[in-house]
């Protein structure tokens, strides 16, 4: 960052004392465990029945597409000090209003799955449009208003397929979750492609800057001339539909939306991929790269859970030892104290604390 | 300064509570005096349900509605939980027991936590009569009656149609509902009691009822065990469903590669039973709204009324018969 970047060496200098790097590193330290017990875990081969690759690496990048879109828009939105806690359930909105409209449909077609991601979008965009014009223009504050959005959300999903779950069949709606691109998995590529863009988007411009200035402190940001109305409307739009995009690569990889369940505590998810990935829940300096590492690593947990067959009843307790230790391990405090250990020199890294 | 935001928090506490009496005083003001005319009282009821969570659950609070009805004589206020939240389920039952309603039906979302409350609606002179769920610890002095499918007997069916499937054993894998539920527990016992020995269980792990999740699940557990699985016995329709098209993904072939066990009974899995992507469905009927109209008007009575009823249920195991059941089914 600060010196001139001279290849991988300077990558790896920077990505060192990145605050995510713990999440890496349990990223690794997993995989491994999962290789010591199945030393082909990493393999992937061609499915001899289906013609796709498949391996444990795929299922991984497959489960953590949702994930990642979610905490992508998570990141943005605590960036600037709000939190959107609506995300699950614009997902099961989604997710409703896609299937019930190629249920209606009917004919499987292309036309109608593209109708239907447009018709879901829309929705989850107006849904992020009544976020941010509470947040912005009322001046509610972002968790109960977005725990409101929680709530209706639900509901309203619930009216849209009358409390039922509801299924569909279109084979390209399918295989947007199911199918492979290049032996990738569709859905991570879209996600990737989806992140990619965001981030050229407020990186590139001065988006990300104005988004964090008003995370760091809104009154100066005010008296520097950014007017934080269009910023916040803008983060809780593409929040919303960041999820609206989950919603529906969950719901297409069953085919079916299960209005209880679609996107439930999601929102957990989200926040906690957010934190692991280095950016304060006070709100200012944020890092996509960490948010996606951290919706990496809890598709990772959750895999390697079920792939160490650990009784049902301890996971919440495994989940929640592996992420206290990385967030311990990313504390400034913990963290100053390795680096007196090693008895730098430099001072440790202040990050913008506010509040 | 110091006293707006104090008062504005009084004023809010205020609003939510006129807002939670006015509807409560509607729903109540509803009935009685609407058909007072009829020289009829309606019974009132008081129905603490789960509210929407599968098609399972759907069918049968349908059912309680539509069995306690007018024409029959009752006044059913039904108060589904917010998101499978108990406090909220606490909330609607002690708001019940105020408003002096006749009986209260209570399924209850966890199956501890009810001592205290079942307590009030004692003194309250209230029969409470369980639907569905238990509770636990099992005090059959705090409520009327317990009214459901017998969960552990069901689960022992298919454990008893698995072990006639698989004389020589193979490996098994059980997807369970979210732990601690009564109705997981119950599954899990009557599986666990009747299975062979020579059947191996290679892992139990919850998919939350899910479909979804279900998928995910089992595509990781395929592949641990180098497709390895031939049995799948999972606890909801949903999650059964979730198996298949994972074991579909994998190239393999439900119903002969891995055979899949499901409870419940609902229209989408009997469709799959019938296409033979799943094995063996065992129902738990959901449409027991008569016996609790029975139970509810003993109770009232004074009569003595059983603290168990069991609704009987039926199984499916083969495609001709889920061919048949499809076309009146129900839920």
């Amino acid at each position: 960052m600060s010196n001139p970047p001279s290849g991988a060496a300077s990558f790896v200098k920077t990505s060192v004392k990145q605050p995510y790097i713990w999440a890496i590193a349990a990223l690794v330290l997993l995989l491994i465990i999962n290789l010591i017990k199945d030393p082909s875990y990493l393999g992937i081969s061609v499915n001899a029945v289906t013609g796709d690759l498949s391996g444990n690496l795929i299922d991984i990048l497959r489960a953590s597409a949702p994930i990642m879109m979610i905490a992508v828009g998570m990141t943005l939105v605590i960036a600037t000090r709000g939190i959107d806690l609506s995300v699950g359930s614009v997902m099961a909105v989604s997710g409703a209003v896609s299937m019930e409209f190629m249920h209606d449909a009917g004919d499987g077609s292309l036309g109608s799955a593209l109708m239907a991601i447009a018709l879901a979008l829309g929705i989850s965009a107006f849904l992020g449009l009544i976020n941010g014009v509470l947040v912005s223009i009322v001046g509610l504050q972002p968790f109960i208003t977005t725990l409101i959005m929680m709530l209706a959300g639900r509901g309203l999903a619930k009216v849209i397929t009358s409390g039922q779950n509801t299924s569909a069949s279109n084979e390209f709606f399918r295989w947007i979750a199911n199918g492979t691109v290049l032996g990738f998995p569709v859905v991570f590529v879209i996600g990737a492609v989806i992140v990619a863009l965001v981030a050229l988007l407020v990186r590139r411009s001065a988006l990300g800057l104005m988004i964090e200035s008003i995370g760091i402190n809104p009154k100066a940001a005010r008296m520097a001339g950014i007017r934080p109305v269009g910023l916040l409307i803008f983060v809780y739009i593409l929040s919303a539909v960041l999820a609206g995009v989950a919603g529906i690569f969950s719901t297409a990889s069953v085919m079916t939306v299960e209005v209880a369940k679609t996107g439930f505590s999601s929102e957990m998810d989200a926040i906690l991929a957010v934190v692991i990935g280095g950016t304060s829940l006070a709100g200012g300096k944020f890092s996509l790269t960490g948010s996606v590492i951290g919706a990496l690593l809890i598709a990772t947990l959750d895999k390697t859970i079920v792939f160490l067959a650990i009784p049902s009843s301890a996971t919440p307790a495994f989940k929640a030892i592996v992420i206290v230790a990385i967030c311990l391990l990313q504390s400034q405090r913990v963290r100053a104290l390795f680096s007196q250990r090693r008895a730098r020199t430099s001072t440790p890294r202040k990050e913008a604390v506010s509040a | 300064m110091f006293k707006a935001p104090r008062f504005r928090s009084i004023a809010g506490l205020a609003l939510v509570g006129a807002v939670a009496l006015s509807l409560s005083a509607c729903s109540a003001s509803g009935g009685g005096d609407d058909k007072a005319g009829d020289g009829k009282d309606l019974t009132t009821i008081g129905f603490v349900a789960v509210g929407p969570e599968g098609g399972w659950r759907t069918a049968n609070e349908k059912n309680i509605q539509d069995s306690f009805s007018e024409e029959n004589g009752f006044e059913l206020k039904y108060a589904p939980a917010t998101n499978g939240d108990q406090n909220s389920q606490i909330t609607a039952f002690t708001s019940f027991i105020d408003e002096d309603v006749d009986a209260i039906l209570l399924s209850a979302t966890e199956a501890t936590g009810w001592e205290s409350i079942l307590e009030r609606a004692k003194e309250a002179e209230i029969p409470v009569v369980l639907l569905d769920r238990g509770i636990e610890p099992n005090d059959t002095k705090l409520y009327t009656s317990h009214i459901a499918p017998d969960n552990v007997g069901i689960s022992a069916s298919a454990a008893e149609w698995a072990n006639e499937q698989f004389p020589d054993g193979g490996n098994y894998v059980v997807l369970e509902g979210p732990p601690g539920l009564s109705v997981v527990n119950d599954r899990n016992k009557g599986w666990d009691e009747k299975i062979d020995s020579k059947l191996t269980k290679l892992e139990s792990q919850s998919a939350n009822w899910s479909t979804e999740e279900a998928k995910s699940v089992f595509e990781t557990i395929l592949k641990a065990n180098n497709n390895n699985v031939q049995l799948v016995f999972a606890q909801n329709d949903e999650m059964g469903l979730g198996a298949a098209l994972a074991v579909e993904e994998a190239g393999l072939k439900p119903g002969t590669d891995v055979k899949i066990i499901t409870i419940d009974g609902t229209k989408a899995a009997l469709e799959a039973l019938a296409a033979g992507r799943l094995s063996f469905v065992a129902e738990y009927n959901p449409l027991f709204g008569d016996t609790a109209i029975d139970v509810v008007n003993k109770a009232i009575a004074g009569d003595k009324v059983e603290s168990d009823i069991v609704v009987p249920s039926v199984t499916f195991d083969s495609p001709e018969a889920a061919t048949t059941a499809l076309p009146d089914r129900k839920y």
